[in-house]
């Protein structure tokens, strides 16, 4: 209940701070509405020459998008702008202040900044993995649709752990300002079913930054492509690397000794 | 003046040598968008046999080049200059009796460029191997042919580049500006596709614009993939907007600095 009502507070905090910068609001929501035109564009393109990319069709490409934009949102409305904030505390050693505070210093790390004209892409998002299950035709199954949500789910918990683990590491190396570029340069990988990637790619968007856990898993399991016992897999697995990633900021935590002193 | 230069460059590489570390994982924003349009189109190509002439070897060379020619051409001054222009740091090079951006902040960007060519070749022979390029119609006279046009789209992209990071004397946001410059080249520049397989609107338009010279000219210049005309006509097109650019970016620096004398203080 407290972590609501704290979540509730640093949203609050969040508005305040964005209603001094609506200018910067609206033209980032124009460019991405930019970026989502010529996203259509491309899918246009490429299925103006082919009926089927991998055995995947036009609709489920877009719904594809629509996942893919889910969780660049998330990550540009939560994840990119606290790694920033928590890259600064550390140089600066405001994160002291931040473990003093007698809340779990993972939960305000994570949700201290929220980008919320960002909100904007998730219904965006919606619109595009609606219209591309209807576009899609296909008879999707309500066990179907309710593996695709759940997994879309879990690849972001996957996606979250992994972010956690890795500023934790500026714990261990001091220096380490671009802990989060990994992450960066290869969601755009995730914009393409993996199945389409070379061999290596495919493990290394499954594996190592499991961007494809997020986009692509989701949409097999709409798909009716996973078995019963893979979803549960997915959920597993997902719990772990949770947990993990918990462990890992607990130990970095008690490793860190403050910049200022 | 050569000194000068020759200074700079001293200068330069030793600060970008700071960051070597980095480097690699900067190559991977470079890598990642190429490799995955390169393995799309490959997968439709061999599908269908060809898209629009295009073999999937068309398409393999098209985005391996694209790594090599995007590096050569590349600018990054924006993250060199905006904020310098921002927190006033701009004054102590102004006093100098150079032009900083055509000086410093050019030798910047060479320095940048030489250092990531160095990580770049080991990852793209790397890469050579893994997807097989069939590199044959890449001659002696395209790769000679290549360079001015390499050097020239590098002269606008820097140029264009420069223009932009000087709006920052007039408004903060320029980084968005930036990033519609960015998503203007990603289409226009044939990065996202070779042009070819634009809608034929677009693609006419893409054909005067500026940003095809830097990436989509020089990688099927080198390629051998274009016919006499369309290369004189594209080095044409060089030139005129290089001039144009360059009489731009004079405009803009002049009454941006006179502006920044007056708030700066």
């Amino acid at each position: 209940m407290f972590r609501f009502k704290l979540l509730g507070t640093l949203l609050k905090i969040n508005i305040q701070q964005e209603l001094a910068y609506r200018a910067d609001a609206v033209i980032n929501l124009l460019l991405s509405l930019m970026w989502l035109g010529w996203e259509l564009l491309g899918l246009r393109i490429i299925f103006s020459n082919t009926a089927t990319l991998g055995g995947w069709g036009p609709g489920e490409l877009l719904a594809l998008l629509g996942v893919w934009r889910f969780v660049n949102t998330f990550m540009a409305a939560l994840i990119w702008p606290n790694t920033e904030r928590f890259n600064t505390s550390v140089r600066d050693g405001s994160l002291d202040y931040l473990l003093l505070q007698p809340v779990n210093s993972q939960f305000l790390v994570s949700f201290s900044r929220i980008v919320l004209w960002r909100a904007w892409d998730i219904v965006l998002a919606v619109v595009l993995i609606v219209v591309g299950i209807n576009i899609g035709g296909t008879a999707i199954t309500s066990a179907n649709l309710a593996s695709f949500l759940l997994l879309t789910v879990t690849g972001g918990l996957i996606l979250y752990s992994l972010w956690i683990v890795l500023i934790a590491c500026t714990f261990w190396f001091i220096k380490f300002d671009n802990n989060v570029t990994i992450l960066q340069a290869l969601l755009d990988a995730g914009r393409y079913p993996s199945t389409v990637y070379p061999v290596w790619l495919r493990l290394i968007v499954t594996f190592v930054v499991p961007i494809a856990v997020a986009t692509t898993v989701p949409l097999q399991a709409l798909r009716g492509e996973l078995l019963w016992w893979q979803v549960l897999l997915f959920v597993a697995v997902s719990a772990a690397s949770l947990l993990i990633a918990q462990r890992v900021w607990q130990a970095g935590v008690r490793r860190y000794s403050g910049a200022s002193s | 003046m050569l000194q000068i230069y020759r200074r700079l460059w001293q200068v330069n590489w030793a600060e970008q040598w700071q960051y070597r570390a980095n480097l690699l994982m900067y190559l991977l924003f470079w890598l990642v968008s190429p490799i995955v349009y390169l393995a799309v189109w490959t997968t439709v190509a061999r599908t269908q046999g060809s898209v629009n002439g295009l073999s999937a070897n068309d398409f393999t060379t098209y985005y391996l080049m694209l790594l090599v020619v995007d590096n050569l051409t590349a600018q990054i001054t924006i993250h060199l200059l905006a904020y310098k222009i921002q927190d006033g740091t701009l004054s102590g090079e102004l006093l100098r009796p150079v032009h900083p951006i055509l000086t410093n902040t050019l030798m910047n960007n060479l320095a940048f460029k030489a250092l990531m060519l160095l990580v770049l070749i080991p990852v793209w022979l790397v890469l050579c191997l893994l997807f097989r390029p069939d590199f044959s119609s890449v001659t002696f006279t395209s790769v000679l042919l290549a360079v001015p046009a390499i050097a020239l789209g590098f002269g606008i992209n820097f140029l264009l580049g420069a223009v932009i990071t000087c709006v920052a004397f007039w408004t903060t946001r320029v980084f968005a500006l930036n990033e519609f410059y960015y998503a203007l080249l990603v289409l226009f520049g044939g990065q996202f596709v070779p042009l070819d397989l634009l809608p034929a609107g677009i693609q006419q338009v893409a054909q005067y614009l500026p940003f095809q010279l830097w990436l989509y000219f020089p990688i099927q210049l080198l390629l051998g993939k274009l016919p006499a005309d369309v290369v004189i006509r594209n080095f044409a097109l060089s030139i005129g907007w290089f001039i144009i650019v360059l009489l731009l970016f004079q405009w803009v620096w002049r009454n941006g600095v006179k502006r920044f004398s007056a708030v700066g203080a």
